[in-house]
Order: C-alpha cells, then structure tokens, then sequence
C-alpha cells in the first residue's frame, strides 16, 4: 500500500466549559438577566462590554463603577450571515455588528435581526430584543433589531447575582486514517499481532505507530513483523472508576503493560482476562485474548512467574 | 556580521492541498526531513526545536505531543511548543540561540483546517463570555474591519478584488500556491457575499500544509553554508483581544514591531504579510510604512494558501528564498494571530551585502 492514508474517521469534540465570571463580567450578565446593559468608566469613557482593568494601560478599574448603558445604540460595523452555524444566536439569516450603545464609547458584537441585508447599514439605530427565559448569558439579549424600541421586556429580574456562566460549543472533525493504522486494524481482525521492526535500530513498535522516534525513521508494510500472542505482565496500574460522559465501568479494574515474547514491544493499558484485581501482579504469563476485530485482553497461561527484578522497568 | 548574529540557514514548504491524506505527524516529518537537508545538517545537529500548531485545528488534545515523533527528539533534545502560528516558534528558537550556549534551531509550524469547518473551530479563538457564545469567527470579525475600512473610504471593494487578482496572478509560478491565477475583477464584483462586504475572492483557502526553518548563530551559519540570510530584527506586538474596542483602521501593534524589529534602518525591497483577508494589505502596508511600489505577497500571500498555524512562517521562509534568489537584498516578513489582526509579529531578513 503507498498512499498515505487509509480513509478518513469523523468525530465530534464536545468542550462543555462553566466559566466562573469575576466582579465585572458577572455584574454584566447578573445585568442582562434583569434586562439592563452595563458599561464601566475609565476615566472620561465608558466602556461595553466593561473589563476589569483599562485594556491600554493593564490599570485596575474601579468595579463598582458600572453604568447603564443603552438600551438602544448604533451599528459601527456590521457583516452578513447568510447561513448561521450551529454555534450562532439566530438560526435565520442574520447580521453580526459591532453595536455602540447610547453612553458607551466602545462597541458591543452582537447578532442583528434585521430580516434582511438591504435592511443593514453602518450607522442605523438597533435595540435588543430581550429572551423571556434570562440565565445571565450574553445570548439573554436575542439580537438586536433595526429601531430604538427594545422588545420582551418584562419585570423578572434575578434573585442572586450570576458568579457562572455554561458554554457549550462542539467541532465535527473529519480526521485522516493514517496507512499504519487501518493495516493494523486489518491484521487485529484477522487476530494477528503485528509489530514494525525500525530497520535503523531493530526496536520493535506497535502496529500502527508511524516513526520511531529514536532516530526519527519512517516505519512502513516492509517493516512488518508478525509477533507472538503471548508475553509477560511487566507493570499494572489499579483504577477506582470515577462517573464521567462515557465511563462505562463501575468496579476497580486493571490496566497493564505486557511485554510482547520474543521481542522488546511492550503494548500499554492493557485489560486482563481471569485474573482478579488483587491477584494482578509483575510477572504473570499471559496469552492474547481476541473480542470481535480487537484485543479483548490478556489471560494467564498458567505458567509460572517471570522472576526478574527488571521487569517491573519495561513500560516502553 | 557580529558573531551574536543569527541567519537562516535552511527552510521547507509543504505541498499546499485543501485535503491532504496525510496526518499532521506526516506532513512535519517530510518539512523537517527537506529543511535540515535544505540546510546541509542532520537533525542530530539541531540543539533546539520548537513547534507551533494548535489544537482546535487538529481536533485532538495535545497534538504537539506525538508530532515530536516526526520532528526528532532522540537523543533528548529541549524543544518547546507555542499555540501560535510557527512565526512564533521561530521567534522563540531566535530568542534562545541569543543565549549563546547552543548554535542550531528549528521552528516548525502545521495544521489541517480541513479537519473542521473554520466557523465552528475560530470561535474557540474569541472572549469567551462576550464573543465565542455567539459564534463569533476570524472571517466574521474580518468582515467586519473590511466594513470599517470601506466606510471610512481607505480601499473599495474593488481594489480589494484587485489586491486577491494581484496576488493570485502572481502565485501562478509559486510552486507551493494552492489557488493561483489570474480572474475577472468585474466579474467577480458580481458574486455575492460570503460576509459581506466579503466575497470569495477576498478570502484565503481552507489550506492543509507545513514548513521548517533552520536557524544558526553567525560563526555556525557562515560554516556550513554559503549564503545564509541574516535575521536582522524580529519583534511582536499584541493589541486588547476584543474587535469592538480597538480602532479597526489601523494596526498599530505592527508598527511597534516593525519599529522594534528596526524597519526604518534601511529601505524595504519586498514584504510578505500574513494578509488572510484582501483588505488586511492596505491596512498592514500602512502600518509597516511600505509605499505602493513595494512588492507585496509576490508568492501569493495567504490568499494562494493559508496552512493556518504555519502560514506566517511560510512568510519568513518565502522571505528568505526571495533574498537568496536575488529578487531583494532586504525584506520584511509579517506574521498575525487573532481577530481583526490583534497580534503582530515582524522578521527583517537581509542577504549578505553583493
Ligand atoms: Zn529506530
């Protein structure tokens, strides 16, 4: 095989965050959630969104200095959306601005709703359009809208002021299979261990591994190397599952490093087979165990113990 | 040349493609492989590495980490990693040769943006409490400083389609241009926005690509090669992050380091600016005090390929292949991170004097 990839795997990434806000920033959004737009002084300005520090010199800003602001403003700049991602406020058409608001003397972004681009021009007078439901979130403000007239007002204001804020995005990737590791894929169904042999040095690596980095040499098919099913358990690690997205065991179980005979490969976070957790220990004969299309895991042989004081340093 | 001076002494660009097959780990192999040999060494030469990719881009935590693989590390090597464009390694590995205990550096810069769509990854980029929640990405911020710049009457939208024709017309014998060639302004005037006042021709490609540069200390450099390209000033500048407080028109942290990286000393022959967008040239011409008949991008710029992560150090290594090439004596390279051009990098590269 000489082309360099293998296909390619699509996955989401999820980077669910909460942000804790400070004094400033968490009176803003404590702000927006009773439908008030603060700024903040520095000196003769205003700024909105307010900072903690005065952004040309690094200065503390007093943060009890926070104004009112707005509600309406002016659009300094703007751009058309004409198809919103997953991550916009507004799934329509929509405008994305640089919004000055009445009393401020720097520019808020923001989405305008303004139905269409003909309707968008530096220079036009925008409201906010207020979300009934209100968190403390810079999305409480909808979008703006073309006039001076803010919409959705209402007389909810919060009761305690927002210290947190979600944020929530995810990236679809689309990632390259390397050559390496759809081969590996292949001889793993075909339950067959394959190593590659560095023609350079003669370590042996993992199947799918791309170089070696000892003396940075490309590892290809012709340097494939079928490897015994069987080896030594050199190091374990016992893990209490701790409930995070995706865990699905619920009972302390062994990963281990299991250097592979006749060779110097040593396959890592390995699970074992018929060997209970407080019987996992340096040295156990173990034979590769095969699930559908992959390493189930690795059970004893029944053979007795490897009794070498060095083993327990193979974790590479 | 003193011997704390520092040169160029070989460099590599990657095949420039919208999808590569290969991984990041393949394409850095191959650029670091082409740059050492480029510069008539071994990667058991270099004292030094340090690579520049980004996360977000690749689509997996600590990315940098397995790419040393295919950069070199055996036997233990220091090497360092900055999320920033490779520009910025590059500046590190300068940083650390000026310490003068080791003689040999290379910088690297990589990325994939065809991993993901570019709107859903840049926000990532942004404030997170009052711009990334919105979707807020480099190409709609962009849009918006084109905005500023049209209103205030600095460029139109046809000398910014004429700034992408220049460029992509020129890109025509760059090897390494992804999109190249020369297209009808008045028809092209016609298409719709992307982000208005943005349309496909202002904007860069989504571009997969890598690049390598060697650097040396002058008594090094002068060993083992022949024209080394001296590193005469490389200074950066950042401005506040968010777009809305900032004077859109100008880039003022490229000035400073323009001055820092001391532009004024002598005339300019040629520039290469990390202008992604077609109006960022008017803005960074400015600011880098380069008159109108001052080559500009004459590889093509980022708006023939934009490998996102290394694009600015193809700048500095399209830079120094121009000197060596006898196309200029003296030449500035510009490198940018963040929205709206918040922060600034400039590299003043001279040949040795003919
Ligand atoms: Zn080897």
């Amino acid at each position: 095989m000489t082309a360099p990839s293998a296909g390619t795997v699509e996955m989401t990434i999820r980077f669910p965050y909460k942000r804790s806000l400070g004094p400033v920033i968490g009176a803003f959004m404590t702000g927006l959630a009773g439908q008030q737009i603060l700024g903040i002084r520095n000196g003769s300005e205003v700024m909105c969104p307010p900072l903690e520090w005065d952004p040309k010199t690094g200065k503390e800003l007093d943060h009890g200095a926070l104004v009112e602001v707005g509600p309406a403003g002016t659009v300094v700049s703007w751009t058309w959306v004409p198809k919103p991602s997953a991550q916009h406020p507004l799934d329509k058409p929509f405008a994305l601005a640089l919004i000055r608001l009445d009393g401020a003397d720097t520019a808020l972004t923001h989405a305008v709703d303004a139905g269409s681009i003909d309707a968008m021009s530096t220079g036009m007078r925008v409201a906010p359009r207020w979300k009934a439901e209100r968190q403390g979130h810079i999305t409480d403000i909808e979008a703006f809208v073309p006039g001076e007239d803010p919409q959705g007002l209402d007389d909810s204001r919060p009761e305690e002021p927002v210290t947190m804020m979600p944020y929530n995005a995810e990236i679809p990737y689309t990632l390259p299979i390397a050559v390496n590791t759809a081969r590996n894929a292949v001889a793993l169904k075909e339950k067959r261990l394959i190593g590659l042999r560095c023609p350079v040095c003669s370590r042996t690596y993992a199947g799918e591994r791309g170089f070696c980095p000892i003396d940075t040499t490309a590892l290809t098919a012709e340097h494939e190397v079928q490897l015994p099913q069987t080896g030594t358990l050199t190091n374990y690690t016992i893990i209490t599952p701790v409930q995070y997205p995706g865990q699905t065991e619920t009972e302390p179980f062994a990963r281990c490093m299991i250097l592979v005979d006749d060779s110097d490969l040593v396959i890592g976070y390995q699970p074992v087979i018929d060997l209970p957790v407080e019987q996992v220990r340096v040295g156990v004969r173990v034979k590769l165990v095969w699930g559908d299309g992959d390493i189930e895991g690795w059970q004893p042989t029944g053979e007795p113990d490897v009794d070498d004081p060095d083993l327990v340093n193979r974790i590479y | 040349m003193a011997s704390d001076d520092i040169a160029i002494i070989g460099w590599a660009v990657s095949p420039m493609e919208r999808r590569t097959a290969k991984s990041e780990q393949q394409m850095l192999f191959e650029v670091v492989t082409d740059a050492v040999d480029h510069a008539g060494i071994t990667r058991a030469d270099v004292d030094f590495t340090v690579a520049g990719s980004c996360d977000y881009v690749a689509g997996q935590a600590f990315s940098f980490v397995q790419n040393i693989d295919a950069v070199g590390a055996w036997p233990p090597k220091r090497d360092s990693h900055v999320e920033m464009d490779g520009a910025w390694a590059l500046y590190e590995t300068w940083v650390r040769l000026l310490s003068g205990d080791i003689d040999i550096a290379l910088a690297t810069g990589s990325g994939r943006s065809s991993t993901a769509d570019p709107a859903l990854i840049y926000p990532m980029e942004m404030d997170p409490f009052y711009l990334a929640p919105l979707g807020a990405d480099a190409m709609s911020f962009s849009a918006l400083q084109a905005r500023a710049l049209l209103d205030a009457g600095k460029v139109t939208e046809r000398q910014m389609a004429e700034i992408a024709l220049r460029s992509r017309a020129s890109a025509t014998s760059n090897p390494h241009a992804q999109v190249s060639g020369a297209f009808d302004v008045d028809a092209a005037l016609q298409t719709d926005y992307v982000r208005a006042p943005l349309r496909k021709h202002d904007l860069p490609p989504i571009t997969d690509g890598a690049a390598c540069v060697v650097i040396a200390r002058a008594d090094k450099a002068r060993e083992i090669c022949e024209n080394p390209v001296w590193i005469k000033g490389f200074a950066h500048y950042s401005e506040l992050h968010n777009p809305g407080m900032r004077d859109l028109l100008t880039s003022p942290s490229t000035t400073l380091a323009a001055k820092a990286a001391g532009i004024e000393e002598a005339p300019v022959d040629f520039a290469e600016v990390q202008a992604a967008f077609s109006h960022e040239e008017v803005i960074l011409r400015e600011a880098l005090g380069l008159g109108q008949d001052t080559p500009v991008n004459r590889s093509g710029g980022p708006l023939a390929a934009n490998p996102v992560m290394a694009t600015g150090l193809v700048r500095i290594a399209e830079t120094a292949r121009q000197i060596r090439e006898g196309q200029g004596r003296r030449g500035v390279a510009h490198s940018t991170s963040g929205p709206c051009l918040q922060q600034n990098l400039v590299c003043v590269l001279e040949g040795d004097a003919r």
